[in-house]
């Protein structure tokens, strides 16, 4: 009688331990971050030009994405054509620019240059992997026809957007 | 060897960087406590440090202003922070909507050459 007991009492007990296991649960849901890794440097190799290009004396934005799951969002990066800051100019300028892969987590990325779309001083593409692409951009302008350009601070802004599909 | 310490340097870059972040992807809007005035919940994490300013918007299709409300339609948010948006939107305009988006704004001394503007769009179905 008492070695049922103690068998008994010895179950419940098991199955009172089993009870008190608890999972955890995650969830990851879409989402897209814009980082800014780099912040561009205008180089100035003539007197009529700024670049950020480092053979000019530059340093390239670096924006990195992120993107959780695959075919969610399209980046939208664009290159400057206007000065956000700069000493008072009376010539015209000429702005050009590229946007570029620098740099992916995924394999399945490769294709995104290729894939690109340019329009005006857009680029999209169509973020269709899981994980981070890193983005180059590529900023030049030039001042009236060899005219220098004022001495001063000029400032100018790329744009990094993310637009859920 | 030079690839490899690329790749390991970007790896790395990332800890160091600035991010900017807006969820939920896809928003539902739902009645709000004003009759005709449908409401959403957005969530803002600011991971930039050179941005503690951010302005709201929202667009059609064709990205067209609509008009909205919100308590701030540009706020101030700290490096690291995190933020409940709460945006009333007309309920005659609820077909129209399409994108709520986040965009940074930097201060004029935070920016030394070229700035980074960042927009982060999610999609009203």
């Amino acid at each position: 009688m008492f070695k049922s007991i103690v068998t008994l009492g010895a179950l419940l007990m098991a199955t009172s331990a089993f009870a008190v296991d608890s999972p955890i649960t995650g969830n990851v849901s879409s989402k897209c971050s814009v980082y800014t890794d780099t912040a561009g440097v205008y180089g100035n190799p003539n007197p009529d030009e700024l670049s950020t290009l480092p053979a000019d004396g530059g340093v390239m934005p670096i924006i990195r994405y992120d993107v959780t799951i695959a075919d969610y969002y399209t980046a939208k990066l664009s290159w400057p054509n206007s000065f956000t800051s700069a000493p008072s100019l009376t010539d015209s300028l000429t702005w050009d620019g590229e946007i570029e892969v620098a740099s992916t987590s995924d394999t399945g990325m490769a294709g995104y240059e290729a894939a690109k779309i340019e329009y005006e001083n857009h680029t999209e593409y169509d973020l269709t992997v899981a994980g981070s692409t890193w983005f180059k951009v590529t900023s030049n302008v030039t001042y009236g026809v060899d005219k220098p350009l004022p001495g001063g601070e000029y400032k100018a802004n790329v744009t990094a957007v993310c637009i859920a599909n | 060897m030079y690839s490899k310490l690329i790749s390991c340097l970007l790896v790395l870059i990332p800890s160091l960087s600035n991010g900017h972040e807006l969820t939920p992807t896809y928003p539902k809007l739902r009645p709000s406590y004003i009759d005709g005035v449908l409401v959403t919940d957005m969530h803002m994490w600011n991971r930039r440090e050179d941005a503690q300013y951010y302005e709201i918007n929202v667009y059609d299709d064709e990205w067209n202003p609509i008009p909205f409300a919100a308590t701030e339609r540009i706020f101030q948010i700290d490096y690291l922070a995190h933020k409940e948006l709460e945006i009333y939107i007309r309920e005659k305009d609820e077909e129209k909507v399409e994108y709520i988006c986040t965009t940074s704004k930097q201060l004029k001394e935070d920016v030394k050459s070229t700035g980074i503007k960042s927009m982060i769009c999610s999609r009203v179905r």
